[in-house]
């Protein structure tokens, strides 16, 4: 008997499973809602916004949810303190910017937002603001930050600083860098670590090489020059593992707030030569915050829009990393050279920087450059 | 072959057949079995191979439909295009020459894999080596650790310059650093030895189901150890050998984490360096990732041709017939010490090393060499983070519940379509085979992005659940259910369900009673592989998972992403233990419900 009703049971399972896969209806929740609560906030005067963006916040049900490329162990603490503020839970989807892209753009395409509010990387704020899934934000807190760190429909929320990164038991204080340049020196030759997907580091360095007046020839001499000290590895937190470890000398770039965690548990790295005063022209890109059209808690991603260019800031610092605004106290900048990060060469692009970068790690001729 | 006529699934299905049928040529007879199963579709075998076979065709069909229609459609939408493929292939791509690197890698670590693994089963079975309870561990830990572990593991290990393995061990005795693991010498290595699990566990089934007689009499004959080995025992378990190779071939060709942490060193560029470049870029160019995950395609596919033509003559490999047999071991003699080292060896080298390392690392707070300041500084303040970590324990147990959730529906699915696929001749049953091997090449991310394409558009609750993370791990391990159902299946004689269905019993019945449990060797190693391996799933897994439904893999990427090695490796070790425990209690549950079991000496 028992035979006879496990398979039942088995059978029942089968069906189901084989019903749910070529069944079931095509659904939208277009919530139009959303556009009508974001209108109804800007259209305040800005120091009326909060209130009412709180006040709109509890009839959501007090949640919201974030897509964001910052790792855990800041998104974590991040989360938190917004939840203390103001009492709203977050639930935080974590991934790579470019996991976090295409989820957002697929439930978009499904007209199913999933997210509220979301958190990444330049390149991809940019593509999720060119797909229009992005809503305006006027809040107050906008006149904090520089205008290089405001764009179309979305506001720079921290700072990714590019700079080479070394291990002070293998390179002394003589044989350290002092421009990108220098990375070509052949003193590095094998020393070097390139990571496999830096091409906006690669165009921002070509770009200011060329702005500088050196010819395209000689800055193509400079990177097969530098691609020739270098080996090529896949990830920048693996990477500074290995700087760590003594398993590689030096890093032709890391992001600085990278260097600096590891170097603050104890790790014998840098990003800063001997007398802390870097010159090695720092580009800093941008990471930035954007609301999701059609969101299932619109005042929610309002309030944490406006946050995290605010009190936001303030925890950014506290974990070390580089806020987009003025905040007392914030070190991460000490001893860089920070110039420009080119904005515009990178939202044009088609991807033909990443294309080339590859062509130039893998030696293979390039086409058109 | 006197009874040969009688129909098997007559009793059931056909009341009025039974007395005085014509015989029927047995071809003939098998070629109606599934059909007559079908006639009557509410029966319950109809509803189960029916099902079993519409699921397993759905569940592979959904990722391969959205792959070719990306890699087809043209760029505006409207026909068909094969420029995708010159932008994957053609320009500057190099693709030839990575095409080669990966070929000679995949063979490579199959190649290794396979004689390793092969031995191992060999050894573990068949002879009475001494320490047999190490295979165990030996099996399964390559497996649990999660591939970048590894391979980082045997970086620290074997680092042509500072790697421990040569400072430690060959520089002071001979002073040499002979070892570089950048080399594809070095990636051949890794990867075998993390495969190779895949294979031991393959072939320790096959071993287990094979009737030892054969190689008596061929002994009985005159033949010596090495001719029976060669003409008797290999040719028998060519059907688990081939799957093995078939599967482990595969997968290097598709896997990405050992040539990107080892290859891309010293510039030795796979296929899969390809398909990482062109999914991590923005815009995605769908097309040309379609197109690479073709190429693989095509390749499996001949490889799944090749394999079924190699078991053309079916009869050949079928060792469990209704004659009883127990398998007995073969006696070393004098190489009993000298297999007893390998046996040794084999396990310091695969589960000592790479586990020491990562012990290791976990007691330290980032990962420096050995010296007198780093061992003083050794603490368990990572195992200690590892349990504060909140999610830790829901991770934990959505993990199980997918992973036990998938292995069982997966080797349940596979049986009957296995059996649908050696046992019948209904139309299409090649067909089918291909289908179910097909998602091994699909890319994890373009499985997910069809996953939540299809279920974002559904009105049931299964996109943002556990569910869909279930449905995406019983897709990707579909092939591998079915090579592990298929070569346990391929081993059994039909004359067993024939007796089976004229002692009376029903399609069903025969199944459970019978070929269920002659399988459960092969199906439980099926289950054991799909289980350990699903706790690290990523790729598919990052897309798809909803906040507050995580699994270990997504916190195991976290504290990667973060530069937490260290807390990655003291996870890492939890996580052998875990599973080390989980799969011997199914071992234990699996003996009891007679299953044979050889490992106690």
């Amino acid at each position: 008997m028992r035979t006879r009703n496990t398979t039942l049971a088995l059978a029942g399972l089968l069906v189901a499973a084989a019903t749910t896969g070529c069944g079931g209806a095509v659904t939208t929740a277009s919530n139009a809602k959303a556009d009508g609560t974001y209108a109804q906030i800007a259209a305040l005067p800005k120091d009326q916004q909060v209130a009412k963006a709180k006040e709109l916040a509890q009839k959501e049900g007090r949640t919201l949810s974030l897509y964001t490329s910052m790792t855990a162990d800041i998104a974590t603490p991040i989360a938190q303190a917004f939840e203390k503020q103001y009492g709203i839970h977050v639930s935080v989807f974590r991934g790579n910017s470019e996991t976090v892209l295409q989820r957002a753009l697929q439930e978009a395409q499904a007209g199913k937002a999933g997210a509220d509010t979301v958190e990444t990387n330049f390149l991809e704020m940019t593509a999720l603001s060119d797909n229009n899934l992005l809503a305006d934000f006027n809040g107050s807190s906008l006149d904090k930050v520089e205008p290089a760190g405001k764009f179309a429909h979305w506001t720079a929320s921290r700072l990714n600083v590019f700079q080479p990164a070394w291990n002070t038991d293998l390179i002394k204080p003589a044989d350290e860098p002092h421009s990108w340049e220098d990375l070509a020196l052949p003193k590095y030759k094998g020393k070097l670590t390139l990571e496999v997907s830096d091409s906006d580091w690669f165009e921002n360095v070509t770009k200011y090489w060329l702005d500088q007046g050196k010819s395209q020839a000689e800055v193509d001499k400079l990177w097969k020059a530098i691609v020739a000290n270098s080996k090529v590895s896949k990830g920048h937190t693996t990477m500074m593992q290995f700087l760590s470890a003594g398993q590689s000398p030096m890093e032709a770039m890391n992001y600085t707030y990278i260097t600096d965690r590891a170097a603050e548990k104890g790790a014998p790295v840098t990003h800063l030569p001997q007398g802390g005063v870097s010159k090695i022209p720092a580009f800093a890109r941008p990471n930035g915050v954007g609301m999701i059209k059609n969101a299932q808690h619109p005042a929610g991603a309002w309030l944490f829009y406006n946050w995290l260019l605010t009190d936001g800031q303030k925890e950014l610092v506290k974990l070390g990393l580089t806020p987009s605004t003025k905040v007392p106290g914030d070190k991460s900048l000490t001893g860089l050279t920070l110039v420009p990060f080119d904005v515009k060469g990178l939202s044009k692009d088609d991807g033909s920087w990443d294309k080339k970068y590859d062509a130039l790690l893998r030696g293979a001729a390039t086409t058109g450059s | 072959m006197t009874l040969a006529p009688t129909s098997t699934t007559a009793r059931d299905d056909d009341p009025e057949a039974r007395p005085g049928r014509t015989p029927q040529p047995a071809e003939d007879r098998r070629a109606h079995r599934l059909l007559r199963l079908l006639r009557r579709p509410l029966s319950l075998q109809g509803l189960l191979v029916g099902g079993a076979v519409v699921v397993v065709g759905y569940l592979a069909i959904v990722p391969l439909g959205y792959l070719i229609h990306d890699t087809f459609l043209s760029a505006d939408g409207s026909g068909l295009s094969f420029n995708a493929f010159a932008r994957a292939y053609g320009g500057n791509s190099q693709s030839g020459e990575m095409m080669l690197n990966s070929l000679w890698f995949a063979l490579g670590s199959a190649a290794l894999a396979l004689v390793l693994g092969t031995a191992l089963a060999y050894v573990q079975v068949r002879t009475d080596t001494p320490f047999k309870g190490l295979f165990f561990a030996a099996s399964l830990v390559p497996l649990i650790v999660p591939g970048i572990l590894y391979a980082t593991s045997w970086i620290f290990l074997g680092d042509p310059s500072s790697g421990l393995l040569n400072s430690l061990v060959f520089k002071p005795l001979f002073g040499s650093s002979p070892i570089n693991i950048y080399s594809v010498w070095g990636m051949i290595w890794v990867q075998g030895l993390h495969l190779a699990p895949v294979a031991f566990l393959l072939m320790v089934a096959a071993f287990r189901a094979m009737d030892p007689s054969l190689e008596e009499s061929a002994a009985m004959s005159g033949a010596n150890r090495l001719t029976v080995l060669r003409r008797v025992t290999v040719p028998l378990l060519r059907p688990a050998m081939i799957s093995a190779a078939l599967l482990m071939f595969v997968q290097s060709l598709e896997s990405f984490e050992v040539p990107g942490l080892l290859g891309l060193q010293n510039g030795i560029y796979v296929f899969t360096s390809r398909i990482y470049f062109v999914l991590r870029a923005y815009p995605i160019d769908y097309g040309a990732a379609g197109a690479y995950a073709i190429g693989l395609l095509v390749i499996a596919a001949v490889g799944v041709l090749v394999s079924s033509w190699l078991q053309r003559s079916s009869r050949n490999f079928q060792t469990v017939t209704g004659k009883a047999f127990r398998p007995r071991p073969v006696e070393l003699g004098r190489a009993r010490p000298f297999v007893g080292a390998g046996v040794i060896l084999y396990f310091l080298l695969t589960v000592v090393l790479p586990v020491a390392v990562l012990v290791y690392a976990s007691l330290l707070k980032y990962y420096a060499a050995p010296t007198r300041k780093t061992l003083s500084q050794m603490s368990l303040a990572n195992y200690r983070a590892v349990f504060d970590m909140p999610l830790a324990f829901t991770a934990l147990k959505n993990s199980l519940i997918v992973g036990v959730g998938a292995a069982t529906a997966v080797m349940l699915l596979t049986a009957i379509v296995s059996w649908v696929v050696l046992r019948t001749r209904a139309p299409g049953r090649r067909l089918l085979d291909l289908l179910a091997f097909t998602p091994i090449v699909i890319p994890g991310l373009v499985l997910g992005l069809a996953l939540s394409f299809v279920y974002l558009r559904m009105s049931l609750p299964i996109y943002g659940t556990l569910l869909i993370l279930l449905v995406s791990y019983c897709t990707r391990y579909l092939p591998y259910g079915m090579r592990y159902s298929s070569s346990a299946m391929a081993q059994m004689s039909p004359e067993l369900e024939e007796s089976a269905a004229v002692s009376g019993a029903s399609w069903f019945q025969t199944f459970r009673r019978v070929l269920l449990p002659l399988m459960s060797g092969g199906i439980l190693a099926g289950w054991v592989y799909i289980l350990v391996v699903s706790f690290r799933e990523l790729s598919s897994t990052i897309l798809l998972y909803s906040p507050g439904k995580e699994v270990l893999s997504v916190l195991i990427w976290e504290q990667f992403e973060n530069g937490q090695f260290t807390t990655l490796a003291a996870l890492g070790v939890c996580m052998v233990v875990l599973l080390v425990v989980l799969v011997s209690i199914a071992y234990r549950l699996g003996a009891r419900f007679g299953l044979q079991s050889d490992s106690a000496n």
